[in-house]
Formats: C-alpha cells, structure tokens, sequence
C-alpha cells in the first residue's frame, strides 16, 4: 500500500517458504534498501546477477530479463512491480518484463504500492497532491493468481518511518509531498483493501460461474466513454476504466469524428490517440463513430450496443457551448432513454510529458506557413491596392483586402484566415483609410464601414477555411479509401509472396508517408524480403523488435511497450490462419489518427494477401513434389521394361537352344545366337546411358579436351550405328577442309552416336539419313537429318528432356526394339554442353516430316585453331 | 499332320519373343502363330480358333485384360498369360477373367512350355481322366475323396478336401486367391486371404515332408496356390 509496509520482507518470507516445499526459487532482482532484517531473508537463495545498461554515461545495474529466461526457475522473485527500466532495456516497464516472464512459463512473486495502479492515478493526485508517474496497468494486476495485502495500520508505518526503517531517498521525495499524512496513508490502505477486495471478490465469482452456480450477477451493465481530442481525455478513460471495474461490466472508449469539424491540430491528436491506447491498455476496447449530429451518433451506437452507462467529460473551454445552449450533455440527457449519464467535470493536469517522441517538423513548420502566407497575400492585397489607389475610391480597396482574406482561408484554412482578416483590417485602416497612416478613423461613416468590412472579412474568412477544411478532410478519405482499394487491388495482382511483400511495402510506405520493410519467415529465420522507398537497412535492434513482433504476435517499437525509444513501429502480419510475417513502417510517419487507421488496415490487407501467396507457393511445390515422383516412378518403369525386354530375349532364346538346340535347323539357332548378341548389346547401351547419364546428374563428368576434327569423330560415330541401319541408307556430306575444335572426342562421339540411334529409332526402313559438318565464322556445325514423323511443335523443346519418350503415345513406337530409355538425346545434350556447345532440333522439314539435329561447336577465337588444323583430310 | 500338331497362338508386340518361341514351339511339337497386337490376335481367334493363346499383357494397342475379356466372348480355350513383375495386379484379374495360367518375363522356355502342356492336360480331361493324382508319398483319388499318405488314410476336415481338390483339379496351374474362396468360402468371402493361409498350413502339416519348404502345395506370391503333382 505504500512505501515502508514491509513488501520486499514479505515476498523474500514468502519465497524461502516455498523454497522449504521443494521449488526452485530464485531472486530476479529485490531491493533491500539496506534493511538488515529483509537482506538476512536472502541467504540461501540464489540471487541471479544483473545486467550493466549505459545511460547519459552512467552504468545502471538492471534486471537481467535473457538471464533469467535463460535460468528458467520456478519462482522468481521480482521487487517493485512499478519500476521504470533504464533507457534502452527491451521493455520501458518491469511489469512488462514480468509478462514475458510469465510467458515463458516461469511464475512470479512481485511487490506492487497501491499508488502505482493506472486507474487510481487521478484518485491519489487528488487525495495527496502527488501524481505518481510510474504506474502499472490494472490489467496487470488482474493478471495476478494470487494477491497477498501486506497491510500495516498509518500510525505504525509512522513510526518505522521515524524509526528510520524505511528506504530515505523515497521517503525524502515522498515527504516533500506531504505523502506521509496519517489521513493519506488511511486513504491509501483503503484503496489497497478495496482493491485487494475487489480481486477476491472477482475470483470468487470467477469460481461460481465456472462450477455453474446461480447468482445474481451484475446486470449487464456496459460503460461506454466519450472522449474528444482534450486534455482529459486520458482521464475519462481512466474513470471509465474504475467505473467498469466496479459494475463488472465491459467498457468501450469512443470518440466521434464529425465531417463538418475541422480537424484538431496535433496537440488534440495526440491527446486523442493516448487515451485511446491508454483505453487499450487499461483492458477496454475503442471505437470511432462517424457522424454529423454529435449526440445522435453517440446514442445510436449505445442503442445498438445495449451501453447502460456514459461517461462524459465537462471541460471549462467548452464551456461557451453550454451558454449557446448546445451542450452535448444536455442533448444527451435530452434525449437519451435509459443509459444513466456520468459527468467528469474540469481537467485534471496532464502528467508532464516526456519531449514528444516523434515530433511532426513538416506539419508544424506548414502550420505556420499559413499564418506567413495569411501575412504575405495581405501585404500584396495592399500592394495592389496602393496601385489602384491612383485610379479609384476607397470604397473598392476594401474588395480586395477581402479578397485576400478569401485567399487565405481557401489556401490555408480558417485560423490563418482569421488572422489575415485582421491583419487587412489593420493594413486597411492604417494605409487607406483617412487619415492615412494611422489607425485612426476620422468620419463617423468609416467606422461603419470598416466594422462592416471586418465583420465580413472574419465571416468568410472563417467560412472559407472551413470549407478548405472540409474538402481536405474529405479528400484525405477519399484517398484513404482509394490507397486501400489500390492496395487491395495490386495485392490480388501480385503473383507470389516476394510480389506481395514489395506491393505491401510500397503502399505501406505512400499510405504512411515514410519508409517501410517487410519481414518474412523463410527457413526459421526472418528475413526481410521487401523495402520502400528503395533499400532500408534495419539495425539489430529494429530486427530484435521485428522478432518480438514475430513471437508475440503483437506490436514492437516506437509508441509500443517493448522497445519505444526505435525510430520504427513493427506489426505482426495476422491473417487468417494465423502469422504471416511482419511489417515495419517509420514512426515519424504516423502522424494523423487517420493515417495510423489506414497503415493498420493496409497492413491486415497485406497479411491475407501473403497468406494466400504462402499457400499458393505450397501448392506449387507439393505440384513439383508430385511431378519428381511422378519422374521416379517413369524412371523406375523405364528401367524395368527396358532391362527385362532384352533379358527376355536373350534368355528365352538360350533356353530354346538348350532345351531343343539338337532338333533345330542350323540357320534357326544361329539366329537365335545372333539375337541374343544384339540384345545383350542392347543391355549394354543402355547401361552404359544409365552410367553417362549419373556421370551428367553427379556432376562427376570430366571433359578431356583435345584438338580435334569433327569428321574423325563422326566417322567412327557413323561405324558403330552402321549394323543397325537395316535398310536405311545413309549419306556423308563433309568439306574438304574443316577447322579443328577443342573438345571431348569421347563425349561429342557418344553424341552423335545416340542422336543417330534416335534417328534410326525414328525412321521407317528405306529411308535416308544425311549427316553433314560444316562451319560458320564462329562455329563448327553438326547436322543429322532424317525422314522419319517429325516432332510436333510443341514438343520439340522437350525431346531433350529425360524419359521423353515413356510420355509419346505408342503408336508412334514404329519400331521399338531399336529405341532407348529415352534418355539418348538428353545423354547428348547434356554431353554437348559440357564441352561448351549446343545442341537443337528442328522439325518437321519437308512435308510435314523429318527431324534435324544441330550440333554447333564453338571455335576458339584467333588463330589457335588455323594453326592446329590438319593440311589434307 | 497339321491336324495333330496343337495350334498355339502367340500375341506379343516384342518380334524378339517371336524370334525365339517360334522355333521353341515348333521343336516341341506345336504349331506356332505370330501376332503382333491385340488386334490382330482377336482376329486370329475368330478365324481359326486356336488350342490355347500365350498372350503378353503390355500391348500396345490395348489392354491385355480387355483383350482377354473380348476373346472370352467367343473363345473358351485356355489362355495363358505373358506379363511383367511391375504388373502384378493386372495378372491376377487376368486370372481372375479365366487365365489359365501365367509366367513372368524373364522367362526359361522350358517353364512356359511346361505351364503350357498343364493347360492344354487341363482341356483334355475335362472329358474326364485322371481321377488318381500322385505327388511323392502322396496319392489322392478325387472320385472316392480319398488322400493317403505312404498308403495310410489322411483325415482331413471337410473344407481342407476341397481346398485340396480345387488345386489338384486345377492340374498344376495356379488358382488364385479369389478362386479357391469363392469356389470353398463361398462368395461373401473372396477377400478373405487369412482363411487360406490358416488351411493350405494345416493342409501342409498332413502332407508335405517338411511343411516349411512345401514341394505340392507352392505359393505364388499375391498371386495363388498351385498344386504340383509328379
């Protein structure tokens, strides 16, 4: 409940207890603040070492948050719930460490001071005059097993505290305060006592609902809060947060956006965006509401939503609106019809404020610029008028000081309007009107007239700027609204998920104003994929945030609870079933509740859109999955029809020869001898294209290369298909002189050899094979022709490709006992390659059929090769 | 001499397999026909029905079973059956179509003859013969539905003798599972393969000399049961 009770010794009893049962306990960090009662308690357990963190030169000794994790106790003990974490440890709050503790499964012992509470912040400044600045949110507390209310009467906390048993540098800051009253401390026990009460109570019921029991429970009551862009916004919130604790209830923040307001500056958008989040934190849940007719939209939304309950604030700067007789309270309780109305009257004073984290430069510097274009458009409205001056009556000028107010309002909105509408009243009365040069006015009738002028000029002054307004409050939605259908539109365009991250970065990155990255999960690890605008370059600790928005699931960086003081905002990417990845955008970026709204709403667009691309691409590699096996089972098939064919044969005609050898005519078993040889080579070709076919997959082919005439090798290529022909003729067409090239001899001749078997394989009998060499300037060229069926169009990039032919329809099969595996011409192919060549086929020639294959062989540049080549073939 | 010479009709697309089983069929005393699909093999069925058909499964032009299917519309002789070891399942509902019998490539001549001779034995004695089979020490008369073992009446139950008669009936050729449980079991009952199991073993414990090394009563895996007789 307060300083001095005896926390630390309680939690430090408590622990040894539980250390006595048998757990593993262990002392994250505590506080003794030299109390040699509390410090004897730590004997004999395990205090875990803390962690040096830099700041402004100092070195604070700060929980060890990883050291701990990585200790992985049962119990930890961590002092001072409330504490605030220096500068640059991962969470700005310890509370927040705990949670992550309590994440990783470790449970937590803490001490925590009735004061820290967010919701009770404005009861103790109100009872104390003391605004505590660290504080824990009541969700925090909630979170909470068990609460243990270590409680002293006032009058004995005194005493210790003159006794000097509790921590004095507190103490001293505290006392300046008055904080040690009697009647405060009374207070704040029984603020502790309500609240420790109020927890019991929860659980209890908590109990009885579970098991089913009964009861009167609190009637459905929902709170809903209005908040405006105010200065005590927050502390609307922080009443609704205490009145929904009190009723049971759920509690919604609102504010409503009305399209014919301008806008608030950023001062109120800041407002506004806190005690939204502050709302957020405190457990409740926000909405924004749409609506010309203030009261109107606040009580439709709680007719809809059943809301029994509505805070609203009375500040004293509205207070001109009550005396117009348009109060929204009294609209409200015009026509509301059961929600009881709450009134929170006169600001409480903000907390003072850290320095703004990300000050929006270009937008205050543009606000001023309004107020220098109000003033230069005035003093060129007097210009133009000391011109026209020669020519005409005073009357007219004060058109154009009008008009330059018009100006203003229409360019830079209506406070700038209003200011250069008095400015031109000034400049008017002082150069123009009688007597010149002062601000005197001489005629009674000027005086009419000027008051008239300037009640005109604010006038549409005024309603110019609003008008400007509007249409850019407009049109900021509208190109909101257009940025997310763009998004939504060039996000189902994106073809894969690297796609989808660029197009989400980019639209991210328009929609926010600044740079942004997107993360994706690849291989265990995140990695960023996509940038805009060009390359960004995060550094660890931004990846560290992206990391823990990757785990957690939740927000990461600046404006967040983990990692605040980065420079950028990392967002889980959620879609529907579950992460997808994580984008990061530049927080100076968010600048307008607006902006942040349509960043968040791109960014849900996004991770649907990477979902599906994720899914997608697992469709596809289960698809390439399914052809490689569907390749295994071709190879398989392959293998066993064109091993047993020739088996069959070779040893159905050797057991015919040995069952019946003796009664067969001599000319039937020399047949029979003749086809077991030509199957058994056969066998032996297509091992050996198994062999050179692994020799290509493993990567283990080695290229002996040597000066060598193409024709040499064709010719002994030519000699070892020659008893296949059959009655195919084949014809020679080589030069006479033929440069020489460095290759494989071995390899090109197994080439040629198999792209001759194909040719043979795939022509009828009686027809004829040209084979050919020639040469280009840079190439010596191989052409085999044939007269065979042709290949289709389609299919003649694929002729290359291992087991082509097991996908041919049979009946092209003319005559199979001649074909191989189907692994001939891509054996050449990939032997061709090898030796820096190319191969390729063109079909059909003539009349629809015949196939030609070129082998070309590169020359090697100079006059290397002239050199080497052979002076007579 | 034709008349006496048994006319075979070989349908195979490999003309390698012609070129040696013609020769093996003529030297054993057949008279060999060549067809190269299926096609042209039903037509040769048509035109002069032969005394049994060795058909290849892995035809080009069609499905061997189907082609099977079609010659059974007009042809009764045994079939017997040409096929690959990756082509298990299309053998036994070959079989399972009226297949007499099967041998798998790579193949000895002297087995596919011999598978042959069974089938074409088979045709014969529908005309009734060979009431008495031997096999070893065993000899079983299936007109009195007696089994002796080394001349001493052999008891089995009831359903084992029909077990054992539907093999022995088969002369040799293999009976698939689907058989031999439809013909004892009963329709209701064709895939019930553990029953097999449980009688050709108590079948093989009466009369095999070393019931784990069955020399009559031969597995063919996934396929059938054959009974080999002396």
């Amino acid at each position: 409940m307060a300083p001095g009770v005896g926390k630390t010794y309680e939690m430090l009893a408590a622990g040894r207890r539980r250390k006595l049962e048998g757990l593993d306990v262990a002392i994250g960090v505590v506080e003794t603040h030299g109390r040699r009662e509390t410090e004897a308690l730590i004997d004999g357990l395990q205090v875990l070492p803390r962690s040096p963190i830099e700041y402004r030169g100092r070195q604070l000794m700060e929980f060890d948050l990883d050291g701990a994790l990585r200790r992985r106790p049962s119990l930890l003990l961590v002092d001072e719930y409330a504490h605030t974490n220096a500068p640059g440890s991962r969470h700005p709050k310890r509370w927040q460490d705990v949670e992550e503790l309590l994440a990783a499964g470790i449970d937590v012992d803490t001490t925590l001071n009735v004061q820290h509470l967010e919701s009770l912040v404005d009861v103790v400044w109100k009872i104390t005059g003391v605004r505590v600045r660290e504080t824990v949110p009541d969700s925090a507390l909630s979170a909470a097993d068990e609460i243990e209310m270590v409680d002293i009467t006032p009058k004995e906390l005194l005493e210790r505290l003159h006794a000097g048993k509790v921590y004095m540098a507190e103490t001293a800051r505290l006392a300046s305060n008055h904080f040690f009253k009697p009647e405060n401390l009374t207070a704040l026990r029984e603020m502790a006592l309500r609240r420790a009460a109020q927890t019991v109570d929860d659980q209890l019921v908590g109990a009885m609902r579970r098991q089913g029991i009964e009861g009167p429970w609190a009637a459905g009551e929902r709170i809903l809060v209005l908040v405006a862009g105010d200065a005590m916004a927050s502390s609307l919130v922080r009443a609704g947060r205490r009145l929904a604790d009190q009723m049971g209830g759920p509690w919604v923040v609102a504010h409503v956006e009305r399209p014919n307001q301008p806008p608030g500056d950023n001062q109120a958008t800041r407002w506004l965006n806190e005690a939204l989040k502050l709302a957020e934190q405190l457990g409740g849940s926000t909405v924004v509401l749409t609506g010309d007719d203030l009261p109107g939209a606040v009580l439709d939304y709680a007719g809809r939503n059943n809301v029994t309950q509505i805070i609203i604030g009375r500040s004293r700067e509205r207070l001109w609106r009550t005396v117009a007789g348009r109060s929204l309270a009294q609209a409200l309780l015009r026509r509301s019809d059961g929600a009881a109305l709450h009134f929170v009257s006169g600001g409480a004073p903000d907390t003072p404020r850290e320095p703004q984290a990300h000050p929006v430069a270009e937008r205050g510097w543009r606000r001023w610029a309004g107020y220098v274009g109000g003033l230069l458009l005035v003093a060129i409205a007097t210009g133009v008028a000391f011109v026209l001056d020669r020519y005409s009556t005073g009357g007219d000028l004060a058109m154009i000081f009008l008009a330059s107010v018009l100006i203003s309002g229409l360019a830079y909105g209506f406070r700038p309007a209003l200011v250069a509408s008095v400015l031109a009243m000034l400049s008017y009365n002082y150069f123009f009107l009688e007597p010149r040069f002062s601000l005197q006015i001489g005629h009674a009738a000027d005086v009419f007239t000027f008051t008239i002028f300037f009640a005109v000029a604010a006038a549409s002054g005024w309603l110019t700027g609003r008008v400007r307004d509007q249409a850019r409050l407009a049109s900021r939605r509208a190109a909101a609204v257009t940025a997310l259908l763009a998004a939504s539109r060039r996000l189902s365009g994106a073809a894969n998920q690297e796609e989808t991250a660029r197009v989400l970065a980019e639209q991210a990155s328009a929609a926010a104003g600044g740079r942004a990255a997107v993360l994706l999960p690849i291989d265990q690890d995140l990695v960023q994929v996509a940038s805009a605008p060009g390359p960004v370059i995060l550094t660890t600790a931004e990846m560290a945030a992206a990391h823990w928005a990757w785990e957690r699931s939740e927000a990461a960086g600046a404006g967040t609870g983990t990692l605040p003081q980065l420079g950028w905002i990392f967002r889980p990417l959620v879609g529907v079933r579950g992460r997808a990845g994580v984008a990061g955008v530049e927080a100076n970026a968010f600048a307008a509740l607006g902006e942040e709204r349509l960043v968040a709403a791109m960014l849900d667009q996004g991770a649907v859109a990477l979902e599906r691309a994720q899914l997608a691409a697992a469709t596809v590699e289960h698809e390439s999955l399914r052809r490689s096996d569907k390749l295994r089972a071709a190879l398989l098939n392959s293998i066993s029809h064109d091993l047993r064919t020739p088996l069959s044969t070779v040893l159905g005609s050797a057991t015919t020869l040995i069952d019946y050898g003796a009664t067969l005519k001599p000319e039937v078993s020399s047949d029979l001898l003749i086809s077991i040889r030509e199957e058994a080579e056969r066998l032996s070709r297509y091992v050996g294209d198994l062999l050179d076919m692994t020799r290509l997959e493993g990567g283990a082919l080695r290229t002996r290369t040597e000066w060598t005439d193409a024709r040499d090798v064709l010719g002994v290529a030519i000699q070892r298909v020659e008893r296949r022909l059959g009655q195919r003729r084949l014809t020679r067409d080589f030069p006479a002189d033929l440069s020489v090239v460095q290759i494989d001899p071995g390899l090109l001749e197994q080439a040629v050899v198999n792209v001759l078997e194909n040719a043979i394989a795939y022509s009828p009998d009686a027809s004829t094979i040209d084979v050919a060499a020639y040469e280009d300037r840079s190439s010596v060229l191989i052409s085999i022709e044939d007269e065979g069926p042709g290949i289709p169009r389609a299919d003649i990039e694929r002729i290359f490709e291992k087991f082509r032919r097991l996908e041919e329809p049979s009946d092209r099969m003319s005559n199979d006992r001649n074909k191989g595996a189907g692994l001939g011409l891509s054996i050449a192919k990939g032997f061709v390659e090898a030796m820096g060549g190319r191969i390729a086929a063109a079909s059909p020639l003539l009349d629809g059929r015949g196939t030609r294959v070129l082998i070309s062989l590169p020359k090697p540049p100079g006059g290397a090769a002239a050199a080497a080549k052979p002076s007579d073939p | 001499m034709t008349a006496l010479r048994p006319l075979i009709l070989v349908v195979d697309d490999d003309p390698q397999i012609h070129r040696f089983l013609a020769p093996a069929l003529e030297a054993a005393g057949y008279e060999p026909v060549r067809a190269d699909t299926a096609a042209a093999g039903l037509a040769d069925i048509a035109n002069r029905p032969p005394d049994a058909v060795i058909l290849d499964l892995g035809l080009p032009d069609m499905d061997g079973k189907a082609a099977l299917q079609r010659a059974r519309a007009f042809y009764d002789g045994p079939v017997l059956i040409l096929s690959a070891r990756d082509r298990e399942m299309e053998k036994i509902e070959a079989l399972d179509l009226g297949a007499v019998d099967y041998v798998e490539k790579p193949f000895h001549v002297g087995e596919l003859l011999a598978r042959l001779r069974a089938a074409l034995r088979q045709r014969l004695s529908h005309q009734g013969a060979r009431a008495v089979v031997h096999a070893g020490d065993v000899e079983i008369d299936l007109v009195k539905r007696l089994v002796l073992r080394a001349g001493e009446p052999v008891r089995l139950s009831p359903r084992e003798y029909e077990l054992l008669a539907r093999l022995v009936e088969a002369g040799g050729r293999v009976v698939t599972h689907r058989q031999l449980l439809t013909a004892v079991w009963g329709p209701a009952n064709v895939d019930d393969v553990q029953y097999l199991r449980v009688f050709v073993g108590h079948l093989r414990q009466k009369l095999e000399t070393d019931p784990a090394a069955p020399r009559f009563l031969v597995t063919d895996s996934g396929v059938g049961y054959r009974f080999v007789a002396d």
